[in-house]
């Protein structure tokens, strides 16, 4: 697999993703009401323009982003090494409704500990339980925040 | 020297031992909120308020305060190690301090961070000393116009600044608007910019955006490199402790700078947030080495660290002798003195003596107390930038991720945060810039609410913002701060084009 990704169409992306940001903004608040009224500046004023100026200037950035030459910012070998952090990040974050904060991140250092000291069970398998409990004390026990426990938490009565 | 008096008083009260073991526990407790990021300094103080009601209230305050000025210095070591701001006034420490700390001097950075701080301290305990009574007068003097005029001063000196595509840099501030819009209008009530998410009525933290843009963004971009930290020396040399601290008055003026935006921000409630990004906006703008900054210059830690615990430090003033608390811990704080049996205002200062100089004596005491804490724990901070990257980075999510739950226990605000990752990635990537975005999120409501009730106040005539000296002078400041580069920039250019080739 080799994909490179060019500074033109990460440009073009970002552009669109602010862009579209701006028109959600302007949509949203104009049905705010926009405008001087008996109650002062009415509350969707304010959120109106800024929307506009988002837009616009996504659009401007879109359009110079295109201009620009298609150097490429991302090899190989940097989106791989992105993807082994961001993809695991995300499982992790879309795995806590399911096993919880605690469980997924115990599996979660374990996974990564495992992967990069390949064999060292003990040592990732201690590294987990320990962040495990380490959230607990700090968390649970000092500052009284109850992290979820997901649905496997509420299956097993913690 | 009446108050000189009250003070030799007040340093009697707090030199007991009970009061000198309460400081140790606060500032410890205090550093390790700071440390975690979604703790905060309101969050600590809240959850040790309950204790403190069995206590003296001269006990009680020092206690709390302590804590306070922990978590102040807590803040600023996560900022310069990992990039994520335990407390949003620490944002713009980020910004020269973990730069410098990738470049393998993470001792300096924190020492010049704990140095300068303890001096932003230091110069808001003696202006309240000095002034306690007096400033009651000039904090009364604010009104709607005043506060968007100061909001504007604190925009204006950032804004505009630095090499980034100016575009870019307004779609990133008009970002930073439209999310402090989000959730319930505070003039009028109504919701806004939802976008059919309920939850969202709650608002987009301001906590969840940073640990987004800043930790995860920034964990992102580290990652594409082969190499991510740089070799640090094995150990935490003293020497370089010492001497960091000894080489900072070299900076005196920017110190000194600091310092008195800080106590300037603190009084008016401008907060310490707007007060280190205003700080530091003006030192890069004045600075002579402008083009190291953002990339490990001292003086970009210096000014923003200075302008926060000097902000920090006299935010107590306008609570103690008005009830108007400057920053959110303060406002805990003041609850609890109205627990404690105390009301805050300017009689206090005549009927409480005791626990108005006890406390104020406590502020020094307390910071020397929480920079030794702070800088006996260096060695163990500094440690752990030698924790190999893979196992740092499992722990940074897990941080930011546990972070922006705790917030306010939203499973929304995770998912939001990761959001932020990628957009923090994509902008630092393309060189939007994020400070614009983060100060206009955490200021950006309270500046068009200031703007708006102004404009109910004149029925929407702009002359309200030209009204009395202080309010015209504030603007004139901003527009001056916004103008000026730009007809700099030029002169520079035609002087350019004048100038005899060599």
């Amino acid at each position: 697999m080799r994909i490179m990704v060019s500074r033109r169409s990460l440009e073009t992306a970002t552009a669109l993703l602010t862009g579209a940001f701006g028109a959600a903004v302007v949509v949203s608040s104009y049905g705010n009401g926009i405008g001087w009224s008996s109650a002062g500046v009415d509350p969707g004023t304010f959120p109106f323009l800024v929307g506009l100026i988002i837009l616009s200037g996504s659009i401007f950035n879109l359009a110079q982003g295109w201009l620009q030459a298609r150097e490429v910012v991302l090899r190989p070998s940097e989106l791989k090494r992105l993807g082994m952090l961001f993809i695991p990040a995300a499982v992790y974050v879309g795995i806590i409704p399911l096993i919880g904060i605690y469980a997924a991140s115990a599996a979660y250092v374990f996974g990564a500990l495992a992967w990069h000291r390949r064999g060292a069970f003990i040592f990732s398998g201690l590294a987990a339980i320990g962040t495990a409990v380490a959230l607990y004390l700090i968390f649970e026990l000092m500052f009284q925040i109850s992290l979820p426990r997901g649905l496997l938490g509420d299956a097993l009565g913690f | 020297m009446e108050n000189l008096e009250a003070l030799l008083h007040g340093f009697t009260i707090a030199l007991s031992g009970n009061h000198i073991f309460l400081m140790l526990i606060g500032v410890l407790l205090g550093i390790l909120v700071g440390v975690l990021p979604g703790l905060g300094a309101p969050n600590g103080v809240s959850l040790l308020l309950p204790l403190t009601f069995g206590m003296q209230p001269v006990s009680a305050i020092i206690l709390l305060s302590c804590m306070y000025w922990g978590a102040l210095f807590g803040g600023s070591v996560t900022s310069i190690l990992f990039n994520i701001p335990g407390e949003p006034s620490s944002v713009a420490t980020t910004f020269d301090g973990y730069p410098m700390a990738r470049d393998g001097r993470p001792t300096t950075a924190l020492a010049t961070a704990f140095g300068s701080a303890a001096f932003g301290a230091l110069a808001g305990v003696v202006l309240i000393t000095l002034s306690a009574s007096w400033v009651a007068k000039v904090a009364l003097a604010f009104g709607p116009p005043e506060y968007f005029a100061v909001y504007f001063l604190a925009f204006a000196s950032f804004v505009g600044m630095g090499g980034s595509p100016p575009v870019k840099t307004l779609v990133s501030l008009a970002i930073g608007f439209a999310l402090a819009a989000v959730g319930i209008d505070t003039v009028s009530g109504s919701v806004r910019l939802t976008m059919g998410i309920d939850e969202l009525v709650k608002g987009v933290s301001f906590v969840v955006a940073v640990m987004g843009l800043f930790g995860i963004g920034e964990l992102l971009i580290a990652v594409e490199d082969e190499f991510h930290v740089k070799a640090i020396s094995s150990r935490v040399d003293w020497r370089e402790v010492f001497r960091t601290l000894i080489h900072l008055p070299r900076y005196g003026w920017a110190l000194l700078r600091s310092a008195a935006i800080g106590c300037w921000m603190g009084i008016t409630p401008g907060g310490p947030t707007a007060a280190s990004f205003m700080s530091y906006g003006i030192a890069k703008r004045f600075s002579s080495r402008r083009a190291n900054f953002g990339k490990g210059e001292p003086e970009g830690i210096i000014a923003p660290e200075t302008a926060d615990h000097a902000a920090g430090t006299s935010a107590l003033l306008p609570m103690l002798s008005l009830g108007i608390p400057g920053s959110a811990t303060a406002a805990v704080m003041m609850g609890g003195l109205m627990i404690w049996g105390l009301n805050p205002g300017p009689m206090l200062f005549i009927e409480q003596k005791d626990f108005v100089w006890g406390l104020i004596a406590s502020m020094y005491l307390g910071n020397v107390v929480a920079v030794i804490l702070v800088l006996l724990t260096v060695p163990v901070f500094a440690a752990l930038m030698r924790v190999p990257f893979f196992i740092i980075a499992p722990l940074i999510v897990i941080i930011c991720t546990v972070g922006a739950y705790s917030v306010s226990n939203s499973y929304l605000d995770v998912v939001l945060m990761m959001g932020f990752g990628i957009l923090g990635y994509l902008f630092k990537k393309l060189h939007y810039p994020l400070a614009p975005l983060v100060l206009a999120t955490v200021i950006g409501d309270k500046a068009e609410d200031a703007f708006r009730q102004s404009m109910l106040m004149s029925r929407g005539s702009l002359s309200i913002f030209f009204s009395n000296t202080l309010v015209t002078t504030l603007v004139f400041l901003g527009a001056a701060l916004l103008v000026l580069p730009v007809i700099w920039r030029a002169v520079g250019k035609i002087r350019a084009q004048f100038a005899p080739t060599r």
